[in-house]
C-alpha cells in the first residue's frame, strides 16, 4: 500500500498537528499500575499517577498525548479530523513516536505515552501500526513507563489482544450516551462495534488476573484497566441517562474510569449547539462529582436522579443535593456513626471519614479536631453533631440549608469551583478589556 | 554530648534542648531528652538558635551524633512501624521550626503512651496533629518536585535538574528517580540548600553538600537539548483547548514558585 503522507515533514510540524488533533480526548491519567524498574531501561509506574504539567485550560499534562495519524476514513460530526474536513494531515513513524517518548520521559516532561489514531485505510491496518510502535518502544527501547492506547473498534481481536499486553491502560470511546445519539453523530460507528472490544478487554483482564494468581511472573494485560469517554451536551441527553450508562459500564464492564467531555463545537455544525456558546463546564463538573459518588461513596444513580428529576442541580453539588432531600438521615453523630454513614455527610470525604473513625478511638472528637482532619465544616455543619451538639444553632430544613449554602457560594466563600458559577470560564477582569474605559 | 548551662536544675524548671536543624539533630535531641530520665513534661526540643531565651528556663545543647540517631531510628521503626517513621522523617524535613517539639511529643505519645503504629491516628493530640500537618506539607512538596522538576541533558549525556523547595525534600525525591532512571547518570541540585543528589547508572544514590558554590555556568548542554525543550513547549501550548482556557486553574495546579525551574513557562 502506498503511503499518502509526505514523509519529509519535520517532527516539530507533525507534533503540532497530531497533538492538536488529540487534545479533545479527555483521559490523561497515568494511574492504576504500579511497576518498579528492572534495571534494563528507563521507566516505572506509580499507582497514584503523576501529572507533569498543566495546560492553559488547567487540565493536566501527564502523558504525551498524540494521534499516530489524523488521516481518517470516518466522518463523525463532532470530530475535527473527520474525512470531510479540510485540515492539514500528518502521520508519525513508529521511530519518531519512540524517540519523542524516550527523550521527553528522560527529562521528566511526561509519565508515558497516550497513543490514539484516526483510521488510516482500515481499523486493523491502523491497529497494526499502533502495535508495531508499542512493541518497538517496549522491546527495543526497553521503555517501562506508562502507556495508554486506544483499541480501535472493528480491528482484528488478535491485534487488540497484542496491544493489551504492551499497554498499561486501554480505552474505547463510547462517544455518545445512547445508541441513537451515536448513530446521529457518527454514521460510521456502531454501538455494538464499540462494546465488543470493551468486552474483549474486560475478559482479557479477568483471564490475566487468574493467570497472575497462578504464575506470578506472567505478563500483565492492561494492568491499569480500561476507560472510556462520553461527549456531554452535543445532544439533549439527560444527566440521568448519562449516569445510568456510566453505572452500567462500571458494573457490567468493570471500567476503571468513565470520562465526560463538555462538547466543543469544533466543526461549527449548525444542527448542534451553537459554536459560539461556551462548553457546558459546570454540568461536566457535576457529572464528575456524581461519578466520584458512584465509585468511592457507595451511591447508586437512582438515589441521585430519577426519571422525573433527570438533571443535576447546578447550584449545589450532587452530594449536598442528595443530603438536603434526605434530611431524615441527619444530623449524624460524628463520634458514633459508622464509616458508610460518615461518607454520606456533605463536606466529609473518604480520607477525612477514615481519619475520624481512627481518631475517635482515642477519645471523643470536637469540631476543631474535625477541621484539622480536613472536614469542610462550612458544608458539614448543617448535618453533624459532635457529642450531641451542633456547631451553631441551625435549622434542619431543606430551604434554610440550601439558602445558606447558595448564599455562601454567591459570596465566593462556599464551594470552590474551577470556574465561575454561571458555567463560564474564570477570567481575570482587566480595566483595559474591550472598552470598559473607552467611552 | 550535653553541655549544661547551669549546674543547679530544679525539678520544676522548663528545659530546652537546642539541636541542629536536621533529622539527625532532632533524633539525637530525642535521645538526649530520654537520657535525662526526668519524664517529658518539662522538656522541650528547639531547633536552631535559641533566639528568645526565657527566664527561668534551662538551655541544653545537643549536637548531632550518628550512633544516637541510629539507636533512635531503630527504636522508632520497631515500635512505631515504617509508616509512622516515614511521617516523622517528613515532619523533620519541614522548614517550620516548631517541628522539633512536634516530632518529640509525637514520639513520646507513640512510645511512652504506647500508641505504637496507631500514633498518627490520634489527631486530637495537638502535637500529633501538627506533626501530621508538617509531614503532609513536605509530602505534598515531594510530590510536586517529582511532577515538576525538569532534567536537562549535558554534553556527555548525563542529566541535571535544579530545584528550589521550601522543605528539605531531596532525600525523598531521590529514591523515585533512582528507580525510574536506573540506567542514567543524573544529579538533582537543591539550590537553596547547596545540596546535591547524585546517581550513577546502575548504582545507589547519595547526597553531597557543597558550600563552595557550584560552577553552574560551566555546564554545557547537549546539542539535542534545545530541540526537545522546544518540542515540549510546543506540545504544552498545543494540547490546551482554547474554548476552556482557565489560567486561574492552571495557576492553582501549577504554583508559580515551581515554574522558575521548568522549561515550558
Amino acid at each position: 500500500m502506498e503511503a499518502r503522507i509526505a514523509p519529509q515533514m519535520p517532527v516539530m510540524e507533525k507534533l503540532k498537528i497530531l497533538a492538536a488533533a488529540a487534545k479533545y480526548d479527555v483521559s490523561c491519567s497515568s494511574s492504576g499500575s504500579s511497576r518498579r524498574n528492572d534495571g534494563t531501561g528507563i521507566g516505572n509506574t506509580l499507582a497514584a499517577g503523576i501529572c507533569h504539567s498543566f495546560a492553559a485550560d488547567g487540565r493536566c499534562i501527564s502523558l504525551l498525548k498524540i494521534l499516530f495519524t489524523n488521516e481518517c476514513i470516518y466522518d463523525c460530526r463532532y470530530c475535527i479530523n473527520r474525512c470531510s474536513n479540510d485540515v492539514p494531515r500528518a502521520s508519525f513513524t513508529p521511530d519518531e513516536v519512540c524517540s519523542l517518548t524516550m527523550e521527553f520521559y528522560r527529562r521528566n516532561y511526561i509519565e508515558g505515552l497516550f497513543l490514539s489514531s484516526g483510521i488510516l485505510y482500515s481499523p486493523s491496518y491502523t491497529m497494526e501500526l499502533i502495535c508495531e510502535t508499542l512493541h518497538k518502544l517496549r522491546t527495543v527501547h526497553r521503555f517501562q513507563g506508562y502507556i495508554h492506547v486506544k483499541a480501535i473498534p472493528g480491528a482484528d481481536p488478535t491485534l487488540i489482544q497484542r496491544a493489551g499486553y504492551l499497554a498499561d491502560r486501554m480505552s474505547v470511546n463510547l462517544e455518545m450516551a445512547t445508541a441513537e445519539g451515536l448513530k446521529e453523530m457518527a454514521p460510521n460507528k456502531h454501538r455494538k462495534n464499540i462494546l465488543q472490544p470493551m468486552r474483549q478487554i474486560q475478559n482479557g483482564i479477568t483471564a490475566n488476573q487468574n493467570e497472575l494468581a497462578l504464575y506470578r511472573h506472567a505478563p500483565h494485560f492492561c494492568e491499569a484497566g480500561q476507560s472510556t469517554q462520553m461527549v456531554i451536551g452535543a445532544l439533549p441527553e439527560s444527566d440521568y441517562q448519562i449516569m445510568s450508562v456510566a453505572e452500567n459500564l462500571y458494573d457490567k464492564f468493570s471500567l476503571k474510569r468513565v470520562y465526560y467531555s463538555a462538547f466543543v463545537n469544533v466543526n461549527g455544525d449548525k444542527a448542534l449547539p451553537a459554536a459560539a456558546s461556551e462548553p457546558p463546564l459546570l454540568r461536566e463538573h457535576r457529572l464528575y462529582q456524581a461519578d466520584w459518588l458512584l465509585r468511592f461513596y457507595d451511591f447508586r444513580v437512582e438515589e441521585l436522579l430519577t426519571q422525573d428529576r433527570p438533571n443535576f442541580n447546578l447550584a449545589i453539588d450532587p452530594k449536598t443535593d442528595w443530603a438536603v432531600r434526605h434530611l431524615e438521615n441527619f444530623p449524624v453523630e460524628i463520634n458514633r456513626a459508622d464509616y458508610r454513614t460518615l461518607l454520606r455527610v456533605p463536606g466529609v470525604g473518604v480520607k477525612s471519614a477514615r481519619r475520624i473513625v481512627a481518631a475517635r478511638r482515642f477519645g471523643s472528637l470536637r469540631f476543631e479536631d474535625l477541621k484539622k482532619m480536613g472536614v469542610v465544616l462550612k458544608r458539614a455543619l448543617y448535618f453533624i453533631t459532635c457529642s450531641g451538639r451542633m456547631m451553631y444553632p441551625t435549622r434542619l430544613e431543606e430551604d434554610y440549608i440550601v439558602r445558606n449554602l447558595t448564599y455562601q457560594n454567591q459570596m465566593g466563600r462556599g464551594e470552590k469551583l474551577p470556574f465561575m458559577t454561571d458555567g463560564t470560564v474564570y477570567r481575570q477582569m482587566s480595566l483595559w478589556d474591550d472598552g470598559l474605559l473607552s467611552g | 554530648m550535653i553541655i549544661r548551662d547551669r549546674l543547679e536544675i530544679s525539678g520544676m524548671e522548663e528545659k530546652y534542648m537546642i539541636c541542629e536543624d536536621s533529622p539527625e539533630g532532632i533524633f539525637t535531641a530525642i535521645y538526649d531528652a530520654y537520657a535525662l530520665r526526668e519524664g517529658h513534661e518539662h522538656i522541650h526540643i528547639q531547633v536552631g538558635e535559641e533566639d528568645d531565651r526565657r527566664l527561668f528556663a534551662v538551655y541544653l545543647h545537643s549536637s548531632p551524633d550518628l550512633g544516637k540517631t541510629e539507636k533512635v531510628v531503630r527504636t522508632l521503626r520497631r515500635r512505631l512501624g515504617e509508616e509512622v517513621y516515614l511521617t516523622l522523617c517528613q515532619a523533620a524535613a519541614s522548614r517550620y521550626m516548631d517541628k522539633g517539639e512536634a516530632v518529640y511529643r509525637t514520639v513520646v505519645s507513640g512510645i511512652t503512651e504506647g500508641n505504637g503504629r496507631r500514633t498518627m491516628e490520634n489527631l486530637r493530640d495537638p502535637y500529633v496533629a501538627r506533626c501530621f500537618a508538617l509531614a503532609r506539607r513536605t509530602a505534598n512538596e515531594v510530590h510536586h518536585e517529582i511532577e515538576f522538576l525538569r532534567f536537562r541533558e549535558l554534553e556527555q549525556g548525563a542529566l541535571y535538574a535544579k530545584i528550589g523547595p521550601e522543605n528539605n525534600v531531596l532525600p525523598f525525591v531521590m529514591p523515585h528517580f533512582a528507580d525510574r532512571l536506573s540506567v542514567e547518570n543524573f544529579m538533582i541540585h537543591d539550590v537553596g540548600r547547596g545540596l546535591f543528589g547524585v546517581h550513577r547508572a546502575g548504582q545507589t544514590w547519595y547526597l553531597v553538600s557543597d558550600t563552595e558554590g557550584f560552577p553552574e555556568e560551566s555546564l554545557r548542554w547537549s546539542r539535542e537539548e534545545e530541540k526537545y525543550q522546544e518540542l515540549f513547549c510546543l506540545f504544552c501550548r498545543t494540547i490546551g483547548i482554547e474554548e476552556r482556557e482557565n489560567r486561574a486553574l492552571q495557576r492553582q495546579m501549577f504554583p508559580l514558585r515551581f515554574r522558575e525551574y521548568t522549561v515550558e513557562f
